[in-house]
This record gives C-alpha cells, structure tokens and sequence, in this order.
C-alpha cells in the first residue's frame, strides 16, 4: 500500500480484529435487509406487472354512471352505451376493433344442479378476437353458448351440455343454451371482461331474453398499436363527450400505474423497514471507532506532536470506518444474493425477475450505503482524533 | 552560523486556568538559544521544564509575550503552518520513546519523511539514519514493543533526525534507560551536537546535564541562572 494511513488503519482493525468483525456484522445485516426488501420488492412489482399488463392495449368504455335525479327518492339510474354513441365511438376508433358487451348476471341450471354466474353477450365474430376457446368451437347457432373454465369445472359442463338459464320456476319454461366450446382461463384480467366464471352466448339470444337491444353495458377498443392509446382515447374522448360527459374512457395501464405506484409505495416502506438495520449498524460502527479513538488518544498524541496534519489523522480513522464498511458490505453483497433469492422465491414464488438489473441493482446499492453509512459514522471520531490537544493526547496512558 | 538566536522567548508567560485558579507555569521568561547550542533545562518538578519544552517544541502558544522559533514568530502562525515546522524544523526525543506501535522500527523513522514528502521513502534515508544512531539492521522489520529499550530510543533518535531538523528538543531522554545505555544515548547527542545540531535538553539529573555547555535553570516559571 502507497499510503502509510491506510496501513495503519488496516493494522488498526487487524489488532481489533473480533471487535471489528462484529461491527461489520451490523452492516452485514443492514445491507442484507435493504438489498433483500428493494428485491423482493421489485420482484413483487414486475410480476404483478406482468400479470396485468397481458391486456394494456384495450380501451374501456362504460356509460358515465354518475348521474344525480332531480326528484329525491328516483333510484339513480345507469345509462348504458346507446348505438349513436357506439356509431361515435366506432368512428373514432378508426381500424381498431371495437366490440360491444352486454352482460348481466343470471340464475342458470344444469342438469339438476342449479348455479349463478355472469352471462355476457357478445357478436359471435367478436369472440376470437380477444378470447381464447381452448375446447369446442366457436358459437355458431343462435342458442349456442360458451362456458368459462371454472363454471364449466364446476358444474361438470362438457361440449353438447344443455343450461337453462333464468330462476329455477316450475311454472316457467326457460330458454336453454348449448354448450358449443370452453374458454381458456383468464386469471384476473384488466379489461373489464371476467369470463372464467360466465356464459357467453350471442349477441341477438342476450337481446332477444334480456331486452336492452342497442344499449350496450361496456364497449372495448382493443388497439392494434398499444402507442395509439392515448390519442384514441381523446378521439373516442372529443367525439362521444363532446357536451357532456356521457362515457367514461378508461384502460388498463392507468389501473396499471395506480397499482404500480401502491407496490412502488409498499417496496419504500419494507426498504425503509431495512434501513432501520442500518440505524443500529451505524450506532455499532460508531461505538467501535469511538473505542479505536480512545484507545490510541497517546498514538494520537504522537502523531499530532511530531508533525502529522488534522488532515491526515482524520484520514487514518475515515480508513478504518471506510474497511470495516467495506469488510461488512462485501460479506453483506454475497449473504444478500442468496438470502435475497430465498426471500423471493419463498414469498413470490417466481425468481424469473430475480437476475433483471432492476431488481439485482440492490445488490450494489445496499453494499454502497452501506459503505457510505459507515464512513458517515466514523466522521465525528475522526474529527474528535484530529482535534485533540497533543500535550494532553501525550499524557494519556 | 548567524547573530540571530534560533529561538527567542521575550516576555513569555504561560498561565493555565485550573479549577483552584489560574496557574502561572512560565513567569516572564526572556531567553535566547543560538544555532549549535547544546542547553541543558534544569529544575525541580513544577518549575516549569514541561511547559518550556511544549513552547519550544511548538506544541503551545505562549499566553503573552512573543515566542520565535527559526526567525518566526509563532503565535502569528496557523495551526498548519506549525504542524509543518514540528515536522521539519524540530526532532523530538521523549522520555517514554513514544513510538507508533503498529509501526515497524523501520516504518517509524520513515514515517517523518512520508508526512513531508507524501509518498513512501525510495532514497534509502531512513534505511541509513537507523543504522548510524547504531541501531541493529534486523530489527528493523521489529514492532516497537519487540525491543529493548535502549533500541526504541534509538529508533526514536533516528525518527527525531530523518527530516534532518535543526532542533534537536529531548526530554529526559535517557529517564528510562539503565545506566549504560543512557550515557551511549548521551554520546549519541553530543556526537548530533558536534554535527551541528541544536541541541535542548531536558532534565533533573545534574549529572547529565554537565554534557551540555549551558544549563538554563527554572524555578516557579522563571530562569533563576542561565
């Protein structure tokens, strides 16, 4: 080593060994603790990011609900999306595909069995377009219909199975529908349309028992271009609300960035939860360089006296905070990798993230706070080493 | 060598507040020392010796009167200006050796060389003032408290002398040494004074200090015979 300070910092925790090992076991944790909490995280973020964003390129439109009655005791009432508005709407979507939903919810038995679910309408050409049958074929008969995977498990629906739908009446005969396919499961989807537990029946047999020709509960626009969605959304925005506020635009990626943001939140607090570790290292480094400072007051005492600068007892000690924290950030990088993946694979489940820069940039972020944390510990015993009278310092034994 | 004195103390007091009081430990002290004097400072415990030698050696400033150390006047300096001239102007011999303890034999009388010039010694000087203050090659890889210590004062002699300084301020140099070894310590200064160091020594033992050619004597913070 060129620099002589350096030397005997390093000799200075050398001599201390076990008390400086112990020190460095502080920020060991506390590197451990940020690093781990940013990963995990971070590897929270991009797999619920990855869950959602499987349908960022639709756009929902439903009627603008809100809406006050003048007389007290009306019942507020929801307006659906009516065939000028989707005319609107379809000329402002251009080449994108718009597809108009009906839904409900209904009462339905099969077999002997009686069940509730939703039931959505939708023109049979539209179907392929944003869903996916993974047995089966498409609706092509009029009471032809198609089951969601958990409905279907559920009550044991197979391809040909007959469901009434409507209220189980004796006195009433209700129209039945034939199972023609079965979808392919969903999971949580962000575009409004849960069809893991619906029946999908055509667009004329929903009109045709439920009414509401024309009046549409939702229309989606899925984009060819997910960059056109901001500028579709105004079009739809300019044309259709042009007075007042008659639908409602939204899509997947404000809920997309509203959900990013609460875990973006959740990952400060579990890291600001980490850094209390750093606290408490902090206070132990500090007590250590305050024990090496006390205990060289007469080395101190003879350094100062034959002519070594402020400056340069000040660098001695910053040396010796700066190895500990580098002793305790390296041990703490390595134990961060793995107990960082065990953490996340225990809580997550998936460590497809674990290796993304994003997530193991925590690696060296923790290791270098850490560092820096120690060398702002050692600044006040420094200080005070650098500050001693050097008659006094002498005398001390 | 000049008419200048190497140090001049005009009027130096030195008065240290204490919790009984403020203690006068340098009373109006007025003192010349020439370049290649060799001056022995004398008297009991509490007459002040301490005290002078932390004001010669600049680790002090006098509390009034004017204190000049190498035509400088010390009180005008800042704290670095004076922890440069203890680095180059003055070489200090301590009773207690007061050597750096994580420091080899070698690595300490280099040390003073690397506060001056910032890097590690490559001309071999520290190498060669151990060896003529007699002190064993050897050793020098040893860790002060390896050695005896005759060896340590020694090294310390050696340290005082690297920066080649034209001060040589030695307190009670030879108080933990037998005998013996305190009289080749003494031979080792006087043969320093020879090469034309100033010379200031501090001590009680009026044996040691007839080796000086002139004996400055302290009683209650004054020069009583100079």
């Amino acid at each position: 080593m060129k620099d002589i300070f350096f030397d005997l910092s390093v000799r200075s925790v050398r001599l201390n060994f076990l008390r400086s090992i112990l020190a460095s076991i502080g920020i060991v944790i506390g590197v451990v603790a940020i690093s781990s909490m940013g990963m995990l995280g971070t590897n929270m973020q991009l797999s619920v990011k990855q869950q959602l964003s499987s349908n960022v390129n639709t756009i929902m439109i439903t009627s603008d609900v809100v809406r006050t009655t003048s007389t007290a005791g009306t019942p507020v009432t929801s307006q659906g999306i009516d065939k000028s508005t989707l005319n609107d709407i379809r000329n402002a979507a251009g080449q994108n595909d718009v597809i108009p939903i009906h839904r409900t919810s209904t009462q339905f038995t099969i077999g002997s069995t009686d069940g509730r679910g939703s039931i959505i309408g939708l023109d049979p050409n539209d179907i392929t377009k944003f869903l996916t049958i993974e047995s089966g074929t498409n609706i092509k008969g009029g009471s032809d219909a198609l089951v969601g995977p958990n409905i279907a498990s559920n009550f044991n629906m197979n391809i040909g199975s007959r469901i009434k739908i409507g209220q189980n009446n004796v006195s009433i005969t209700r129209p039945t529908v034939r199972v023609a396919g079965i979808l392919a499961a969903r999971g949580f989807t962000s575009d409004g349309v849960n069809t893991d537990n619906a029946i999908i029946v055509p667009d004329t047999w929903y009109t045709d028992h439920y009414g509401d020709k024309d009046l549409y509960g939702q229309v989606n626009v899925i984009l060819k271009n997910i960059d056109t969605i901001n500028q579709t959304e105004a079009a739809i925005d300019d044309k259709v609300n042009r007075k007042t506020d008659v639908i409602r635009v939204s899509d997947a990626s404000s809920r997309l960035s509203s959900i990013s943001s609460t875990l973006g939140t959740i990952t400060t607090f579990i890291l600001a939860i980490g850094s209390i570790s750093l606290v408490v290292a902090a206070v132990s480094i500090f007590n250590v360089m305050m024990m090496s400072v006390n205990e060289r007051v007469q080395e101190i005492g003879i350094l100062l006296s034959i002519g070594t600068e402020k400056g340069e007892v000040r660098r001695m000690f910053l040396y010796e905070a700066f190895i500990l924290g580098i002793i305790g950030a390296g041990v703490g990088g390595i134990c961060s990798l793995v107990i960082g993946y065990s953490v996340v694979s225990a809580m997550i489940g998936n460590t497809a993230y674990f290796f993304l820069p994003e997530s193991i940039i925590y690696v060296p972020y923790g290791m270098i706070i850490g560092v820096v944390v120690c060398v702002l510990s050692g600044l006040y015993p420094a200080w005070r080493a650098s500050n001693m009278d050097p008659i006094e310092a002498l005398r001390a034994e | 060598m000049s008419d200048v004195p190497l140090i001049r103390l005009a009027d130096v007091t030195k008065v240290y507040h204490l919790e009984s009081g403020d203690f006068m430990a340098l009373d109006h002290v007025s003192l010349d020392i020439m370049e290649n004097e060799f001056v022995a400072i004398m008297g009991p415990s509490g007459s002040g010796k301490s005290t002078m030698m932390n004001q010669l050696g600049i680790l002090d400033v006098p509390t009034s009167g004017e204190l000049f150390i190498n035509g400088k006047n010390v009180a005008g300096m800042t704290n670095l200006e004076r922890t440069h001239m203890r680095r180059d102007i003055i070489g200090y011999i301590f009773q207690k050796f007061y050597l750096i303890p994580l420091l080899s034999a070698y690595e300490n009388v280099e040390y003073p060389l690397i506060l001056k010039y910032k890097k590690r010694d490559v001309t071999g000087k520290a190498a060669a003032v151990l060896k003529s203050v007699g002190f064993d090659e050897l050793m020098s890889s040893h860790r002060p408290n390896q050695l005896s210590g005759g060896q340590q004062q020694r090294v310390a002699i050696a340290r005082a002398l690297v920066n080649d300084p034209k001060i040589l301020l030695c307190d009670e140099p030879t108080g933990n040494l037998d005998r013996k070894t305190g009289f080749q310590i003494l031979d080792i200064l006087t043969g320093l004074h020879k090469e034309g160091k100033t010379v200031i020594l501090v001590t009680h033992d009026p044996k040691i200090a007839e080796y000086a050619h002139r004996i400055i004597q302290l009683e209650d913070g004054r020069v009583v015979e100079s």
